[in-house]
Parts: C-alpha cells; sequence; structure tokens
C-alpha cells in the first residue's frame, strides 16, 4: 500500500476532492477580494463570493451521485455516502454564511468567512476520509479554523471559548492520534481497509480502537466527553455556533460510520463497538437532563445537540444497512431542525446576542407571532411530535433498532424524548405563556434579513421531508470504502 | 375526500392566524361553520371507499390510508364533529381567535386518530393531538405556570412514544402498518408471541393513558378543571375515547393474545377506577372535578366491557362510549355556562340557580340524568348492554361492581344537581340572565342525539358487528 503514495494521481483523483477544493479555493478568493475592494464592500462581496463558491461545490458534490471511486491510493472515497455528507455540509455552511454577516469586526469579516469555507473543506475531507492520514488531515484543518473562528466576537465568553475549545479539542486529537498510531503499528498501513484483516496484535488493535473512539465521542459531544460542549457553544459567535453544532458533527459522523461499517472485522465489530452504543444510550438521556436547567438557548442546544447525536449514533447500534441509511437521515433532519432554530436566534440578536438568552422569547408569540410560530415549529421538531421530519425520523430510528436488536436502546431513545418535550417546549410555554402584566419588550430589529432565507428552507424541509422521508437508498451508500 | 375532514380543520386552524388578533367572532363563526360542514361529510362520506396514498416502503409498508366506515369510527368522527360544533358556537374566551385555531386543529388531529387505517398515520395523529390541547392549556389555563399543561403534556406524550415504539416494532416484524380493520393475513400479525405481547404493552400504555385508567388517571382531573369549557367538553368526550378505540379497533387485531391475556388485571384496574371515580364525585367541591370523576368511574366501566369479550358488552361498550361523549359535553358545556355566570364553580359556594335559570337547570337536569343512567336517555341504553353482557361472559364481580357503581352515580349526579340548582338561593352570587337562546341552541343537538341514542341504540350497537371493529377474535374468543 506504500507505493500508492507515490503513484502519480490522475486527474480521476482530483475530481474526487473537486467539491472540497472549491469550497478552499473560494476560501482564497473571499481574502484576494478583501485585499482589492474598497472597504464599504469587502463584506458583502466576501459573503456572495463564498455563497456562490458553497453553491458550486454542493452542484458539482452532487454531479457524483451515482459514481463510485477510490482517489489516492484509496485515501478519499467517492460515493453516494461521501456526497450525503458532503451535501449536509455544504447546506450547513450555506446557512452559516447566511446568519454570517455580522461575524467579527469589519476589517475581520473576509477572515471569518474565509475561515468558515475552510472548515467546511475539512469536514467535507472526512467525509470521504478512508484513511487515517486523510481523517486526520480533514480533522484538523476542521478544528484549526474554528478555534480562530470562535474567537470572532466581542464578547470576553469568546476568548475562554476560543481557549477551552483549544485545550480540549487538541487533547482529543491527540487521543485519536495516538489511537491511530496503535492502529498502523497493529496492522502496517495507514487505510481504513487494511484494518479488516485480522491483525497481528490483538492487544495493540484493541487498544487503537478504544483511543480512536475516544477521539470520536469527543467531537460527537457524547457522553462521558461532552462537558466542553456547552462552554464553548456558549462563548462562540452565534454562526461558528450554529456551524459547530452540524458541520464538525457531521463530518465525524461520517468518520464513525466508516470506520465502524467498513474498517472493523465483522468478528471483532460488536466488542469493540458496543462503549459507543453506552456513549449514545448516556448521551440521550443526560443530554436532555442537562437541558432541563439551561436558560441560555446556545447552552440549551448545546445539550439538545448532545442528545441529538445521542439518537444519530445510536441508529448506527449493530451496524445494519438500515442504521446506517436512518442514521445519515435523521443527520440530515437534525441540520434542517438545529439550523431552523439558530436562524430564529439570529434574527432576534443584535450585538449582545439577546436571542440567546430565554428571557428574550417571553412574549414573543405576542410581539412576533411568524417568528415565535417557526422556532414552535423547529422546536416541536427536535422533540419529535408531528408533522416534522424530526418525527419520521425517530420512526425510523426506532424501527431500524428493533430490527438490529437494540430494542433497549430503542426504549431509553423514548424517555429522553420524553425528557427532551419538556426541554424544547419549555420554550414554546416562555414564547406563549401569558406574561405577568410586565411591559412587552419592543420587537428585536434583527441585523440583517438574511437569516429569514434560511428559517424558510428549513422550515419547508422539515415539513416535506417530514412527509416525504427521501432517503437515499442502501445500494447508494453501502459501497462506501470495500 | 375522507383525507379532507383530517386536512381542511388543520389547515383552516392555521389560516385563522391570518386573521387579525381582534377578529374572534368571526373566528368564531369560522370554526362553526368547519366543524358542521366535517359534521355534515363525516355523515355524507358514511361507508365511502377507503383512500390511500402510498407513504414510504423501507423498512417497512406505511400509506397515507384513510377510511371511515359504518362502525365505530364512523360514530367517533360524526361525534367529534358533533361536539366541536356545539363546543365553537358558545366559545367565549380572551383571545379568542388564536383559542378557535387551536380548536379547529384539535379537530383535524382527533379527525385523523379516528379515520387512519394505518398504525403509523394513527400513531403521528396521536401525537399530534397533544399539541393543541397543550396550547391551550398554557395559553388558557387560569394558573399561569401551567402546571396542568405540563403534566397533560408528559403523560401523554410518554403514552404516545410508547405506542410509537410499539408501531415501528410491529412495522419491523409485520413489514407493514397498513392493518388496521384488515384481517390478519394466516390468522395473525405478529407469529412470535415473544413481541406480540412487547407490543402490546407499548399500545395499552398509550391507551390506558389516554382514557385514562386507573392509576394512570393523574394527569386527567387538573387538565379538565383548567382547560376552557368548550375545549374540555371536546377533550373528555371524544379525545379520552381515542385510547377505547385503540383497544376496540387496534389491539383487539393486532395483538389478540395478549389483549386476552391482560384481560384479569384490565378487569381490576377498570373496576377499580369504576368505584374510586364514583367514590370521588361524591365528596368533590368542584363541579368540573366532580364530571371528571365521574368519566372515570364511566371509562372503567366500558373498559370492563371490552376485556370481557363479549359481543353484547362490546356492542354496549360502543353505545357507552357515544352516550359518554354527549352528556359529558354537554356537562362541560353547562358547568361552563354556570361559571360565566356565577365565577365560580364550587358546590359549597352555588346554590338555588334553578329558580332564576330554569333553562340552565333544564338543561343540565337532562344530562345528569343520562350521566346517571335514566331508562330512555343514552347513558342507560349502554350500561344495561355492558352489565348483561359482563354478566353473560362470567365476569360476575365487575358487573356486580358495576351495578353498585350505577347507584352511586345517580347519587353523585343528583348532588351535582341539587347543590348547584335548588336550595336556598345565595344572595351574593352575581345575578345574571338565563341562558341564552344561542346557548340553548348549541346544547340542542346534544340533547336530541341523547334522547335519540336512548330509544333507538341499535344503528350504533350494530358497529360491533362492522368491518373495523370486529376483528373475529374478539368476539368468537368467549369464554
Amino acid at each position: 500500500m506504500n507505493t500508492a503514495l507515490v503513484m502519480p494521481f490522475g486527474s480521476a483523483d482530483w475530481m474526487a476532492i473537486l467539491p472540497a477544493t472549491v469550497v478552499g479555493l473560494t476560501a482564497l478568493l473571499v481574502l484576494i477580494a478583501d485585499l482589492t475592494l474598497p472597504r464599504h464592500l469587502r463584506r458583502q462581496t466576501g459573503l456572495a463570493i463564498a455563497f456562490l463558491g458553497t453553491v458550486v461545490a454542493g452542484v458539482l458534490a452532487l454531479q457524483g451521485w451515482g459514481h463510485s471511486y477510490a482517489a489516492f491510493g484509496d485515501g478519499f472515497m467517492l460515493g453516494g455516502f461521501t456526497i450525503a455528507f458532503e451535501g449536509i455540509i455544504v447546506l450547513a455552511t450555506l446557512f452559516t454564511l447566511l446568519m454570517s454577516t455580522s461575524l467579527g469586526r469589519e476589517d475581520q469579516a473576509a477572515a471569518g468567512i474565509a475561515l468558515i469555507l475552510w472548515a467546511a473543506t475539512g469536514a467535507m475531507l472526512m467525509a470521504g476520509a478512508s484513511n487515517l492520514m486523510t481523517i486526520f488531515l480533514g480533522l484538523e484543518l476542521l478544528s484549526l479554523a474554528l478555534y480562530c473562528l470562535c474567537t470572532l466576537s466581542p464578547r470576553p465568553a469568546a476568548r475562554e471559548s476560543a481557549l477551552k475549545y483549544l485545550i480540549l479539542s487538541s487533547t482529543a486529537s491527540a487521543f485519536m492520534l495516538y489511537g491511530m498510531a496503535l492502529l498502523f503499528g497493529a496492522t502496517g498501513s495507514v487505510a481504513l481497509s487494511a484494518l479488516l484483516d485480522p491483525p497481528a496484535s490483538a492487544g495493540l488493535f484493541d487498544a487503537g480502537c478504544a483511543l480512536f473512539f475516544i477521539g470520536v465521542a469527543f467531537k460527537l459531544s457524547l457522553v462521558p466527553f461532552h462537558v466542553w460542549t456547552p462552554d464553548v457553544y456558549e462563548g462562540a459567535p452565534l454562526p461558528v455556533t450554529a456551524f459547530m453544532s452540524v458541520v464538525t458533527k457531521a463530518g465525524m459522523l461520517a468518520v464513525f460510520a466508516r470506520f465502524a461499517y467498513a474498517a472493523l472485522p465483522a468478528s471483532k465489530a460488536p466488542q469493540l463497538l458496543w462503549p459507543m452504543w453506552i456513549f449514545a444510550a448516556f448521551s440521550m438521556i443526560v443530554g436532555n437532563v442537562a437541558a432541563l436547567a439551561q436558560t441560555d438557548i446556545k447552552r440549551l442546544l448545546a445539550y439538545s445537540g448532545v442528545a441529538q447525536l445521542g439518537y444519530i449514533v445510536a441508529a448506527m447500534a449493530g451496524t445494519t444497512q438500515a442504521g446506517l441509511r436512518y442514521a445519515i437521515f435523521y443527520t440530515v433532519a437534525y441540520t434542517f431542525m438545529n439550523l431552523g432554530a439558530f436562524a430564529v436566534v439570529a434574527l432576534l440578536s443584535r450585538e449582545r446576542e439577546e436571542g440567546s438568552h430565554l428571557a428574550s422569547y417571553s412574549g414573543l408569540g405576542q410581539r412576533q407571532p411568524v417568528l415565535a410560530g417557526a422556532m414552535t415549529f423547529f422546536l416541536l421538531a427536535l422533540a419529535g411530535l408531528p408533522p416534522t421530519v424530526g418525527f419520521t425520523g425517530k420512526v425510523f430510528i426506532l424501527a431500524s433498532l428493533v430490527f438490529a436488536g437494540y430494542a433497549w436502546l430503542a426504549g431509553l431513545l423514548i424517555v429522553g424524548t420524553v425528557i427532551s418535550a419538556y426541554v424544547y417546549l419549555k420554550i414554546v410555554f416562555t414564547m406563549y405563556a401569558r406574561t405577568a402584566g410586565a411591559p412587552l419588550r419592543a420587537a428585536v430589529k434583527p441585523m440583517s434579513l438574511l437569516p429569514w432565507i434560511g428559517l424558510g428552507v428549513c422550515a419547508v424541509a422539515v415539513l416535506v421531508l417530514g412527509l416525504y422521508p427521501l432517503s437515499p437508498s442502501a445500494a447508494n451508500i453501502v459501497p462506501f470504502v470495500k | 375526500m375522507i383525507w379532507a375532514l383530517a386536512i381542511v380543520p388543520l389547515l383552516a386552524g392555521l389560516a385563522l392566524y391570518a386573521l387579525p388578533r381582534s377578529a374572534g367572532d368571526a373566528a368564531k363563526w369560522i370554526g362553526v361553520a368547519v366543524s358542521f360542514v366535517a359534521f355534515v361529510a363525516v355523515l355524507a362520506l358514511r361507508g365511502a371507499p377507503d383512500e390511500s396514498v402510498p407513504w414510504f416502503s423501507f423498512p417497512f409498508v406505511a400509506n397515507f390510508h384513510a377510511g371511515l366506515g359504518q362502525g365505530i369510527s364512523f360514530w367517533l368522527a360524526a361525534l367529534l364533529a358533533l361536539t366541536m360544533t356545539c363546543a365553537l358556537a358558545v366559545v367565549r374566551v380572551p383571545r379568542q381567535r388564536g383559542f378557535v385555531a387551536q380548536m379547529l386543529i384539535l379537530l383535524g388531529a382527533m379527525m385523523g386518530v379516528f379515520i387512519s387505517r394505518d398504525l403509523l398515520i394513527f400513531a403521528l395523529f396521536w401525537d399530534l393531538q397533544l399539541i393543541p390541547v397543550f396550547l391551550m392549556l398554557i395559553g388558557w389555563s387560569p394558573d399561569r405556570r401551567a402546571a396542568s399543561a405540563w403534566r397533560y403534556l408528559v403523560y401523554n406524550l410518554a403514552g404516545g412514544l410508547a405506542l410509537l415504539l410499539a408501531v415501528a416494532a410491529f412495522g419491523i416484524a409485520a413489514q407493514s402498518t397498513d392493518v388496521i380493520g384488515l384481517p390478519p393475513p394466516g390468522g395473525s400479525w405478529l407469529a412470535n408471541a415473544h413481541w406480540s405481547a412487547w407490543i402490546f404493552a407499548g399500545f395499552a400504555i398509550a391507551f390506558l393513558i389516554k382514557t385514562p385508567v386507573w392509576p394512570l388517571h393523574t394527569w386527567m382531573p387538573d387538565t379538565y378543571a383548567d382547560l376552557p369549557p368548550p375545549a374540555v367538553a371536546v377533550v373528555s368526550a371524544v379525545q379520552s375515547k381515542g385510547g377505547l378505540y385503540g383497544f376496540i379497533a387496534i389491539a383487539a387485531s393486532v395483538a389478540p393474545a395478549p389483549m386476552h391475556a391482560i384481560a384479569p388485571l384490565m378487569l381490576v384496574l377498570g373496576s377499580a377506577g369504576l368505584i374510586y371515580g364514583a367514590v370521588v364525585a361524591l365528596v368533590e367541591d368542584d363541579a368540573k372535578r366532580i364530571v371528571a370523576y365521574s368519566s372515570l368511574s364511566h371509562l372503567g366501566l366500558i373498559l370492563i366491557a371490552i376485556f370481557s369479550f363479549d359481543r353484547v358488552a362490546l356492542a354496549g361498550a360502543i353505545v357507552y362510549i357515544i352516550a359518554h361523549g354527549l352528556f359529558s359535553a354537554g356537562l362541560f358545556l353547562v358547568l361552563g355556562e354556570v361559571e360565566a355566570r356565577e365565577d365560580t364553580r364550587l358546590l359549597s359556594r352555588l346554590g338555588g340557580l334553578g329558580a332564576r335559570n330554569p333553562r340552565l337547570a333544564g338543561g343540565l337536569v337532562i344530562l345528569a340524568l343520562a350521566a346517571l343512567g335514566l331508562p330512555g336517555l343514552a347513558g342507560f341504553a349502554g350500561e344495561i348492554l355492558i352489565i348483561s353482557g359482563v354478566y353473560r361472559a362470567g365476569a360476575i364481580w365487575p358487573a356486580l361492581l358495576a351495578l353498585v357503581a350505577v347507584v352511586l352515580a345517580a347519587a353523585y349526579m343528583l348532588r351535582l344537581f341539587q347543590g348547584m340548582m335548588q336550595g336556598p338561593q345565595i344572595s351574593d352570587l352575581p345575578q345574571r340572565p338565563d341562558m341564552s337562546p344561542l346557548e340553548m341552541f348549541a346544547l340542542a343537538p346534544l340533547v336530541v342525539a341523547i334522547v335519540w341514542l336512548g330509544v333507538n341504540p341499535g344503528p350504533v350497537a350494530t358497529a360491533a358487528r362492522d368491518a373495523y371493529v370486529s376483528p373475529p377474535a374478539i368476539v368468537s374468543a368467549r369464554p
């Protein structure tokens, strides 16, 4: 396999990573535009370029649908699975850009946009990464960009958030890297496909997997590796939080799914993976219970994200094909529900991110009925109530869990969902309950109307996907590494 | 067209939010019109062929399949539209536009429950009907913290999600959820007894909470006390019947074996609720809670009827489901009129209203007599069929307890009537006029239906024979 690294790469290899490349190059274009344009045009132009570039990348990614190709000597695997995750990342990046009209100071605008795009590039590489090196490359590109993005806010909490994220996330990366080193030691290869052969040294292999999974669980914020999440989400600027809550997770889910489904020998997979299902089980319960007490919407959504990621990882329990399919479906669902809710927060925020305080929602049903209605809809979706994609997605997860013989996880999912209803509907209650004589606050004039676009798209998607649950067929997503 | 019964009210409810906030009266009459048209449409669509649109086919087959038939679904749908029309006609709440909108959404969601022929769609509407009730509780309950809203939500959502898990498991096991009202191929839907038991358990939790059955009823009195009268009329008359409908139309055909196995426990729970509800209703001071606990008692009786697996008892159960819907909706509407006039509904504060409000007293006495089982009114028709059927099935002691409960019902219903309408007039109560023609007009259809069902229960009773309620297992398995 080492010879693959010196083989000349053909155009097909470069085509395979074209969407990621386009996003990365768009970032450069944004920076160049920033250098050349007059000051008052920079932010708008940068956003426009970034938006166009990301759309182009999305279209290019979709054109690969139905193709399957192992690029760069098994380093990057193109296929339905990769494209599905690239699509999620592109969508989430677009929604983030819509919210980013006030990200950072004026002189930081282009840098912020470029960093978002580079983070997306890293995540897109993770979506297709099929050897350990590519995984790490994508992960670090994503993480380094995010450390910087976390500081792009005037609030002091942002620095704290960035530092916390840097230290804890680097620790997790270190765990993961050490795990990768052990796996390389056990198998003599960095290719995921090489792990499938019975390894010479079982102890080394198992320890490597364990460390790798700890890194994965950290990045996915699964309990008990979730404690960084609320602090980082709270401190980071709103669009960055929204981005992290979806793109980081999607990239890491792709890595985990590929590893769990395609890299572990069938004889060892159940023993090696069961801690992940336990983590998922704890996440569904602990995430929702911890969210009960939150009064900051970003912290609340952080804990809710812990629980939602628990549902998604749980869906893969037993590594059935249906489970993978519905994990991807629910990831798409989560993208729309979560970013829809973030769009509402953005529309209620000015410089101080007022929209992240639960108190800002008091009486919103009277002041801004449309916004309150939209928020209610997204929260109902997150709670898994009909007629939304959250409901349909949960049905699929429950079905695949029962099918895979993990009915106990399905039972815990139900318990977690009941608790989560209280979490989400608490916000609904705040919006619609009668305020005890307190004067209604004036409607907050949003800094930009662009999040309305994201909100509208998310709302339509949450409804339509709930009623017409398109999901990639197993034939398209499963042959993704072998 | 059958789907329109559910979809049109849902969309109409959402569309009401486009009206200006002050258009409360316009919203009310739109609501009445939509519900009345729904009622006429239900009658017109009796026996109409089913409608089905494919939903998805993997991991199991699920279709948007709706049917009305001529059986229990039809009667419950008619009851729903009728009570909703009467309830909306007398709506008088603050922020009325939003309230009527939620009532219409509730109408659509509950209609969906009764016309669904696919388990997953049934579960979808089952969960959907929670949302408007929750929103009405947080928006219109007298308690600002809306404690009852959370209790309602947590109980019913736990049930709804247990149902959802059971439906998902059923889908995996049977490869299709489009099963309501269909005979199982090869004798049973679930070959595996172990699966069958767990799936039944999921259904049963949902149905027992929704009905509610003692000891899972604790959400119910607070919810009924806090909801405005039009909403509680509909919720108690129809939403609570979802659980009983589920046992009869779904559990009995989908998982007959565990349903028979659990019958002794259900007879005990039903009897406990029957007596407990009646006793609490005898001592409670709040008139709404008296009716709420009397519902617990009556619904316990219906549960006993269902789980005695007797054809006559089942016919009685269906008659009584409709009868209870009619008189409990009427009772809650009358109590709402009283509360609106006197600003209280405590028996210890009320008294002697009948002298000044003869029409109000007349309405209450008919409904109370129906509830206590006076021959000639609907309650009696159901009770006599149930008690004789339960006795015939060999369940002697539940039949005897039911007789005791009938006596207790007379006691608490007459206590309710006497406490409010008879006795000396209380001078510090506000002096308000008697029922308006509109209020009488809104109550009249319920009273007419009660009399009609009382003298002619046949059409409803034959629902026990009709397609959607007679899974062969439930009537043939006579002990």
